[in-house]
């Protein structure tokens, strides 16, 4: 027999305080907040709120598509309805909740007690929930106030000279110009508050190069934003500009340009596609390892190659503009640009796949969607190298193809993870275990119901079928790929229903969790599920990449092979 | 895991104290802008929400930070495995995969890179002498890679000497050497054995494969115009000096060599990679319980 060293830790003895009992205590307690685990859960909760409106929408326009000739929503609401979808999927429903999972975790993670600016993290998160209340009070204030106009109908991406004031009467642009604008502000502030809580704030020998690989994506992240929102903000400060005081940025009957509209949108619009995928990325980095019951390979080419999509990502934009004709130098330009940020992605697939080569793998719920977004993240990307060559981008953009890809990636990839990382924190969020039964149900349901809406959609873009189409004659061709994917999107909303009514079962009767029900290796997991709100009683101190590994294996701790 | 109790302690955290002030601050400021399409009215009450909101804020953090002290009470306690330990010997401690132990300095990658991009440009100087008569031809064919229109140019004016066609020649050559350069130095102690083979002629003919298909989708002009026989030539050429410069250099120790048992590291027993399977796995079966 070996000798073991004895490691000294320490237990959290606190009494628990006694849960608030009045409603009024109860919404005072979350309206003044400044607790980073709140707002996460706020964050998330808003999120997941206008996940079911957002999914409404998209069910509203699949039933619309399911069959030729249909009628079941007008024209012009079948544009608000994209519009709404569009917008609130990526503003209101993708960047909050990766917020909000990124507010709960970051601190526990590296062992702080809150963000580094608990003010303005409130601040944020309430300006960006007011920007999504704004948008959708576009339905009533839109028409209600001045007779004319509804909700938003110009696309997610807006282009111009569509918004400008003789072509989008009213004030359902301004709405959705306002709604962003506020969101904007919101996610600058978080990701300000991310940046600073990671570089400063980092517990005792949590050096970089041993912190948790969804921290290191979140700074990524964050960076990111900066770039990106700035553009997208000073863009629609020049439309309300233009639609308010008369300026002609985009206007090009009067010296204006409607590619500068392009340019602003599109130099946001896809680094955006990996500041929402980057988060996804982070979840998988800590639950495929967890769940394989292996440290995750290659760490530190993990956090270069995030490094090098965070880069690359920021020179991608214009394989969006393919179609406008911007001569062969740019085209080519973005074509490689493009398909170079497929060799930073390809390792950290695999490197995921080393993850799990040769584990012991657990296919729990959460596992199981992991699995899920690496093979579909996979796709989105093979359909995204080629929709990255021009001359196949010129035959298929703007068509259903697009749609199916760019699907592929927020709900195949990105939403998979998300579910994922519910079925991983939830036990830590609030205690308690979440039905793992039902959850394998959810996960069938929805893998089937994806691919069966997502695969065939890829059809009738090759056939031609263009997006934003109201409907389409039946003889076309088109009517039975239609039908097989409104069917898919009904046996998504089905799972979906089925994780909502989980989440909330859970809540009340779900198995108590404990600390750390996974045996897992990172800080979150050191202290009581749910979290006090001082987060630990006393700072920890770290040794290596899986602290919890050296502290329940003594005898063989991480930093002696780091 | 085994918990011995040692002692308690009880002790203060002071937590940012709870407000309002941000999110009517956030209010304010949403009716501002929310002014601009329902009614000055509503963009006035965001304003006085606004001034409030900053005034309190600003009231919260100075002169001093809120604060509010939560008491908390902690307990030490030492924390043992109870996971039994084998014995094993000295080879076999290291169950955990270690690889590499030893890898190329980044240094080593460059100087690669650089002997190979000179060794490259002798094959395309003699394709351009021999087929057009001219040493620049091959080095504006490679500018025409960053010079759309050139694709297309004529071969008498490829055969001149262009100023800015030299430049982009040399931009190009030089960086795709030196990152095929960093490629090697971080690959080949992967691939130990038939370095000749592996580095002068299988990366090669990927790259060119690679290469040839890529060219064809992203400009087929350029791609007509290039004489693929030459062109392998001097990937070959490039892989043979860039990998046997590679392989010149010493290697260094990565971090994991610092986790090999003493007895490897002060060289008195042999690297585990000399250790045969047999014997690998005789010492795992000895290790595994009964």
């Amino acid at each position: 027999m070996a000798t073991q060293t004895p490691v000294t830790a320490i237990l959290d003895k606190t009494p628990a305080s006694p849960p608030r009992r009045l409603l009024f205590q109860v919404l005072h307690d979350w309206l003044t907040t400044l607790d980073h685990k709140k707002i996460g859960l706020m964050y998330i909760v808003y999120a997941l709120i206008f996940l079911v409106i957002g999914g409404l929408e998209a069910v509203l326009m699949r039933i619309q598509l399911a069959i030729p000739n249909n009628h079941f929503v007008s024209p012009e609401t079948f544009n608000r309805l994209f519009t709404m979808h569009g917008t609130t999927m990526v503003f209101f429903v993708g960047m909050p909740i990766l917020f909000g999972f990124g507010n709960y975790l970051i601190p526990l993670m590296i062992g702080a007690r809150d963000m580094a600016f608990p003010r303005l993290n409130a601040f944020s998160f309430w300006i960006s929930a007011f920007g999504g209340t704004l948008l959708y009070f576009s339905y009533v204030g839109g028409s209600g106030l001045y007779g004319a106009g509804s909700a938003p109908d110009v696309g997610w991406f807006a282009y111009a000279p569509l918004t400008a004031h003789v072509f989008s009467p009213g004030h359902s642009t301004d709405y959705w110009t306002l709604a962003v604008l506020l969101s904007g502000v919101g996610t600058v502030g978080t990701a300000v508050n991310i940046v600073a809580t990671t570089l400063c704030m980092r517990c005792p020998g949590m050096k970089l190069s041993r912190m948790p690989l969804l921290v290191w994506l979140y700074l990524i992240t964050s960076f990111m934003v900066f770039v990106t929102i700035s553009p997208l903000t000073a863009a629609q400060i020049m439309l309300m500009l233009d639609r308010y005081v008369g300026s002609h940025f985009f206007d090009t009957q009067a010296g204006g340009s409607a590619v500068l509209w392009m340019h602003f949108f599109w130099i946001f619009g896809h680094p955006e596609v990996y500041i929402l995928v980057l988060p996804a990325f982070a979840f998988a980095n800590e639950i495929i390892p967890v769940f394989s019951r292996k440290a995750i390979f290659g760490y530190p080419a993990m956090a270069a190659a995030s490094v090098c999509i965070g880069f690359i990502s920021l020179s991608v934009w214009a394989h969006h503009m393919f179609t406008v004709g911007m001569g062969p130098g740019a085209n080519t330009f973005f074509t490689l640009s493009t398909m170079i940020i497929s060799v930073p992605t390809g390792i950290k697939i695999f490197n995921w796949l080393a993850t799990l080569w040769g584990g012991k793998i657990q296919f729990t719920t959460a596992m199981l969607f992991a699995i899920g977004f690496l093979f579909q993240f996979l796709i989105a990307g093979l359909t995204g190298i080629m929709l990255s060559v021009s001359p196949f981008n010129w035959q298929l953009s703007a068509s259903y193809f697009v749609i199916a890809h760019f699907h592929y990636v927020l709900v195949g990839a990105i939403l998979f993870m998300i579910f994922s990382a519910f079925y991983y924190w939830y036990p830590k969020i609030t205690g308690r275990m979440l039905n793992e039964r039902l959850g394998k149900w959810h996960f069938w349901l929805f893998l089937i119901g994806f691919h069966l809406t997502f695969d065939f959609m890829h059809i009738p873009g090759l056939l031609g079928m263009p997006r934003r189409v109201y409907t389409y004659e039946a003889d076309r061709g088109w009517m039975m790929w239609n039908m097989i994917v409104s069917s898919g999107a009904i046996v998504q909303t089905a799972g979906t229903l089925l994780f909502v009514f989980n989440m909330v079962r859970s809540y009340f009767k779900g198995a108590i969790a404990g600390a750390d029900p996974w045996d897992a290796w990172t800080l979150e997991w050191s202290t009581t599920s749910p979290p006090p709100e001082y987060n630990f009683a006393v700072t920890p101190s770290v040794a290596s990449r899986r602290p919890l590994w050296d502290l329940k294996h003594p005898e063989d701790p991480d930093g002696n092979y780091e | 895991m085994q918990n011995d109790h040692r002692s308690d302690e009880a002790h203060v955290i002071q937590l940012p104290a709870p407000t309002a002030w941000p999110m009517i601050l956030a209010l304010g400021v949403s009716l501002i802008l929310a002014g601009m399409v329902t009614h000055l009215v509503v963009g006035l009450l965001g304003l006085v929400l606004t001034v409030a909101g900053g005034l309190g804020w600003f009231f919260q953090v100075l002169p001093h930070e809120a604060h509010e002290s939560v008491a908390v009470r902690t307990e030490e306690v030492q924390i043992v495995s109870r996971r039994t330990l084998s014995e094993r010997e000295a080879l076999a401690v290291t169950h955990r995969k270690i690889l590499p132990v030893e890898t190329f300095h980044i240094t080593t990658g460059i100087k690669g890179g650089i002997a190979g991009g000179i060794a490259m440009t002798i094959p395309a100087a003699l394709f351009s002498i021999l087929r057009y008569h001219s040493i620049w031809y091959a080095m504006n064919l490679l500018a025409a890679g960053g010079f759309i229109s050139w694709a297309g140019a004529s071969d008498a004016f490829l055969s001149e000497f262009h100023l800015q066609g030299f430049l982009a020649a040399l931009a190009i050559h030089g960086l795709t050497s030196l990152l095929v350069g960093l490629l090697y130095g971080a690959m080949l102690p992967m691939f130990p054995r038939y370095p000749i083979l592996t580095a002068g002629f299988i990366s090669p003919l990927l790259f060119t494969g690679i290469l040839h298909s890529a060219l064809n989708i992203l400009s087929p002009i350029l791609n007509q115009r290039i004489d693929w026989f030459w062109f392998v030539l001097s990937q070959i050429a490039f892989g043979l000096v860039c990998g046997f410069v590679v392989n010149l250099q010493v290697k260094v120790r990565t971090p994991q060599f610092q986790a090999l048992p003493f007895a490897i590291r002060a060289g008195i027993h042999s690297d585990l990679t000399e250790r045969t399977y047999d014997e690998a796995r005789h010492s795992d079966e000895r290790d595994s319980p009964k």
